[in-house]
């Protein structure tokens, strides 16, 4: 959807009228994916969707509407929809006038080689990276998913275009590829994945090359006793035990509720001094958009200053409450149970490769990625989840056998004070972060492969 | 708008596809959440869309959108069969369907009072007077509650003749209150974790003592913050009903998605340790465990009358007298097990996705006994009541489970409460260590609403029944004694 044919349908909703205040927002676009497993496509699926949703606001009431028929009649009912609902919801004493308008930074993440790129590209792709498997004998599965506009995983949408009657206007166009591919050898598996906002950057048979490399390496692991091991965590691994931490600890509502390990600490050291967290969508490796789900521009925001708790992200909504201006970090229309949200998180890095970390490990476990986190207690960012796709063993600062996958326990702020190394930055999983080396990580118990 | 369904699928035939099915649906859908005293969430919304799925060259294309012109759906059509054509690129062998007899009918779920119908008014008030009983617990920190109602209504056809018109409501809602002190959080739900949620009308909110219940939770979510932190070891445990329906929705339920065990799902949820050789001989649990699948289960979030690959919904043993019997399937898998028949396990979770194996509801069958018979029996212990946190491997080996809270049993009763019980195990000796299962007065239908799988994802929702049961000799503390 164009800039203007998202502002012709935002102008029709939330054109001003007397006595209420509107807010329309769209997501949507278009999605493709070509799954295999098993050395061949198994699943082939392309999605074109958008929805509006339209939010009325009556002095302290409002009413949300949200519906993907976008004809004038559809809108019009949508609106009309919202405007019972806010008239029947009972005064909200918190609630806000909705924005002026803002200004925004220019982010360019929209590829026009990237939104056209159709079946047959994708599946060419998916030969070369079955190819290599095949070659070495091995099982592929994995992704090669392309798309444009804000169509996310689990179907969820984020903001494409946004108006308001205020005279509010946003519209970021974005692009997306990624390859994810997990090589399998028995129980013993390698993964490797690549993301980007251009499919130009995607190079499948180097992914597989990757992931081949890890299942060769994770045949025949050893069973090694549960305990604290000296890690390298590729920023896989990192890269998901951050998301949960963001969820967790880093928006405001937390903070100010008293759940979130910054609760009471801003100003106050709750990591080693080489720990830099920031909230950057401009960061080069993002490329994120500019404003949120209200609207507001997006600010880079360090999170954790070499160490030191320096502010969680806000909305409008938790902002007022401190008499702070947003960050441009909601994630769904005010108000919401969950409050904003740290959605392009940056660990800065340092420099080298994960080799260079594990050149510094005299004995400990290098770790691909994690799987299934969750959390075991909030206060301290504690969460249970295991190793997967190849777990190695490190002696003599080299990278040995494999090792049987553990279950750990770690708390993140632990774990945050106990990094002795960072590599160099990647992008994966959504997060900007580098490898780890972390001192005492806490596995749990051993599973069965 | 019903012949835009058949319009697809004339295009993907015309187009060359050998086999296509067309679901076009429409889902309404309302939520609305009460946080400490004020609306914060109400939201109405619609989507219709159709989803066309072929066979093209013994290979698989989907394509979904929700352009309903004439136009748009044949356009649609004809992309789905150029991604088939694309998948039959990388192919080893064509996909093979199970034969299904053409069905041409409507269903629909029961339901007595439309959700859609009743005042917002009225759902409010309900949310509204539970906050305030929550908060009028001294302690509470935060209190939130809320409501959600789904109607589905899908036509379904295939170019093998099949014509089927299925309409389901569901309606379901929950609280929790949390109390934080220092650096304890600490959360009780109703009726359990994520709410309770029934393939029924308003009827079904209005048979649950929400208003009644909110005291004894906010004052259990206060009491938590003192409460003795629970011992690590190696216990008798007892497990509370709903937590036992995650356990049975993680531990049985995934690793016997056929598509898992086969490798569909290797670079995502993983695959499953029921590899095919285990079927019809591995003990999988005690022989007080019996499961079953059953997607014609009263009122369940998987009950259909087919699924969405028209296949009619089924009843059959996944575990029997402790023996692993079963698989969930698909038309395309089915022969893989020696099958001549798709068990109906197919869904999707809207117009936009395509359909893949998912779990039907799945039950633990009741034993006999009641909670208090159990516990009597058990003289030393733990009582574990209502899931905080969850994880397991990606072959459903290892698992770790936290309640939200727990209680030492004490020469059979329950004595002492406890905060942060965390188990683990291994799922087999898990379901091994199964010597009590209570009767059919303590079994009751849990329903989960927040199942993720695929990809790209999709959130699917099931009931698995359970009664309290015991299991010997769990690991106990994990996260905080490690």
């Amino acid at each position: 959807m164009t800039r203007d044919e998202a502002r012709a349908i935002l102008e029709r909703a939330a054109a001003p009228s007397e006595g209420r205040e509107i807010e329309a927002a769209i997501g949507g676009g278009r999605s493709e994916l070509t799954r295999f497993a098993n050395n061949e496509i198994t699943q082939n699926v392309s999605e074109r969707r958008y929805a509006l949703s339209v939010r009325v606001l009556r002095g302290k009431r409002t009413g949300r509407a949200t519906g993907n028929d976008l004809s004038p009649d559809g809108i019009a009912r949508l609106v009309g929809r919202a405007d019972l609902a806010a008239r029947l919801s009972p005064e909200i004493p918190d609630l806000l006038p909705l924005p002026p308008a803002q200004k925004y930074r220019e982010v360019d993440s929209a590829d026009a080689a990237t939104a056209s790129l159709g079946p047959d590209a994708r599946a060419r792709e998916v030969g070369r990276a079955v190819g290599r498997c095949k070659d070495a004998g091995i099982t592929a599965a994995g992704i090669y998913e392309t798309g444009s506009g804000t169509i996310g995983d689990y179907g969820v949408t984020s903001t494409l275009a946004i108006a308001n009657s205020s005279g509010l206007f946003a519209y970021h166009d974005r692009t997306n590829a990624r390859f994810s591919i997990s090589a399998l050898d028995g129980n013993a598996s390698g993964w490797a994945s690549a993301e980007s906002h251009s499919s130009r950057d995607i190079d499948g048979g180097a992914v597989a090359a990757r992931a081949v490399e890890k299942a060769i390496r994770s045949r025949d692991p050893e069973r090694r006793p549960p305990g604290p091991y000296t890690v390298v965590l590729e920023p896989a691994a990192v890269s998901d035990l951050l998301i949960d931490t963001a969820w967790l600890s880093f928006g405001a509502l937390p903070v100010q509720e008293g759940r979130s390990f910054l609760s009471g600490k801003l100003g106050r050291k709750v990591a080693g001094e080489n720990v830099t967290i920031r909230d950057d969508p401009y960061h080069p490796l993002h490329q994120g958009a500019p404003f949120d789900a209200e609207g507001m521009p997006t600010r880079a925001v360090t999170i954790i200053e070499r160490g030191v708790a320096s502010s969680p992200v806000y909305d409008r909504q938790t902002a007022a409450k401190e008499g702070k201006e947003s960050t441009g970090h909601s994630l769904l229309p005010s108000p919401n149970p969950h409050g904003p949200l740290a959605g392009h998180l940056v660990l800065e890095g340092g420099s080298g490769t994960i080799d260079d970390l594990v050149a510094r490990v005299d004995r400990g476990l290098l770790v691909t990625r994690v799987w299934y986190t969750n959390v075991v207690d909030p206060m301290t960012a504690t969460l249970t989840g295991m190793t997967r796709d190849g777990l190695f063993a490190i002696e003599g600062g080299k990278v040995r056998g494999a090792v049987r996958n553990f279950r750990f326990n770690q708390s993140v702020v632990q774990m945050l004070n106990e990094v002795e190394a960072l590599s160099g930055l990647e992008r994966v999983g959504g997060v900007v972060c580098p490898g780890l080396l972390v001192r005492s990580f806490h596995m749990s118990s051993v599973t069965e492969f | 708008m019903d012949g835009l369904a058949r319009e697809a699928l004339d295009t993907a035939v015309s187009r060359g596809a050998g086999y296509a099915d067309s679901r076009l649906l429409e889902t309404i859908r309302e939520d609305l959440v009460v946080k400490d005293g004020q609306l914060c969430g109400l939201d109405q919304s619609e989507s219709r869309g159709i989803g066309v799925r072929v066979l093209v060259d013994g290979a698989w294309g989907y394509a979904a959108t929700d352009d309903l012109t004439r136009e748009g759906v044949q356009a649609c059509a004809a992309h789905a069969v150029a991604v088939g054509k694309a998948s039959a690129r990388v192919l080893e062998g064509p996909v093979r369907l199970a034969s299904e007899p053409s069905h041409r009918a409507v269903w629909a779920s029961s339901c007595a009072v439309d959700p859609f119908g009743v005042p917002l008014e009225r759902k409010l008030d309900l949310l509204l007077r539970i906050d305030g009983a929550l908060r009028g617990v001294k302690g509470v920190t935060i209190a939130e509650s809320f409501l959600t109602f789904i109607r589905k209504r899908q036509r379904f056809l295939s170019s093998e003749g099949s014509d089927i018109d299925q309409t389901t409501t569901r309606s379901g809602g929950g609280y929790a209150a949390t109390a934080v002190l220092g650096d304890e959080v600490q959360r009780r739900s109703f009726p359990q974790a994520e709410g309770h949620h029934q393939t029924m009308g308003y009827e079904f909110i209005e048979s649950v003592p929400w208003v009644e219940e909110a005291p004894r939770v906010g004052e259990e979510a206060v009491a938590l913050l003192k409460a003795d932190q629970c011992p690590a070891g190696e216990f008798d445990v007892v497990l509370e009903g709903s937590q036992l329906a995650l356990q049975i929705h993680e531990s049985v339920g995934h690793p016997t998605e056929l598509d898992r065990v086969l490798g569909l799902e290797a670079n995502y949820a993983g695959t499953s340790f029921l590899t095919l050789n285990t079927l019809g001989t591995l003990r999988f649990g005690s022989p007080k465990v019996n499961l079953v699948a059953d997607a014609t289960l009263p009122h369940g979030l998987a009950t259909f009358a087919f699924d969405d690959e028209g296949v009619e919904a089924q009843r059959w043993p996944i575990v029997r007298d402790g023996l692993f019997v079963g698989y969930l399937t698909s038309r395309e898998l089915a022969h893989r097990v020696g099958e001549p028949r798709s068990r109906g396990c197919v869904r999707s979770d809207g117009w936009n996705h395509i359909p893949m194996i998912r779990m039907v509801n799945l039950s633990l069958m009741p034993g006999s006994g009641s909670l208090d018979d159990l516990l009597a029996d058990t003289g030393h212990g733990l009582y574990m009541e209502t899931n905080r946190s969850w994880s397991i491997d990606q072959l459903r080996y290892n698992f770790q489970f936290k309640t939200e809270i727990a209680w030492e049993i004490k020469k059979g009763k329950r004595v002492r409460m406890l905060r942060n019980p965390t188990y683990q195990g291994i799922t087999t000796q898990f379901w091994n260590s199964c010597d009590f299962v209570c009767g059919p007065e303590a079994w009751r239908p849990w329903g989960v609403v927040n199942c993720g799988k695929g990809q790209p994802g999709q959130v699917a929702d099931m009931t698995h029944g359970a009664a309290p049961a015991r299991f010997r000799k769990l690991r106990v503390g994990a996260g905080y004694s490690d």
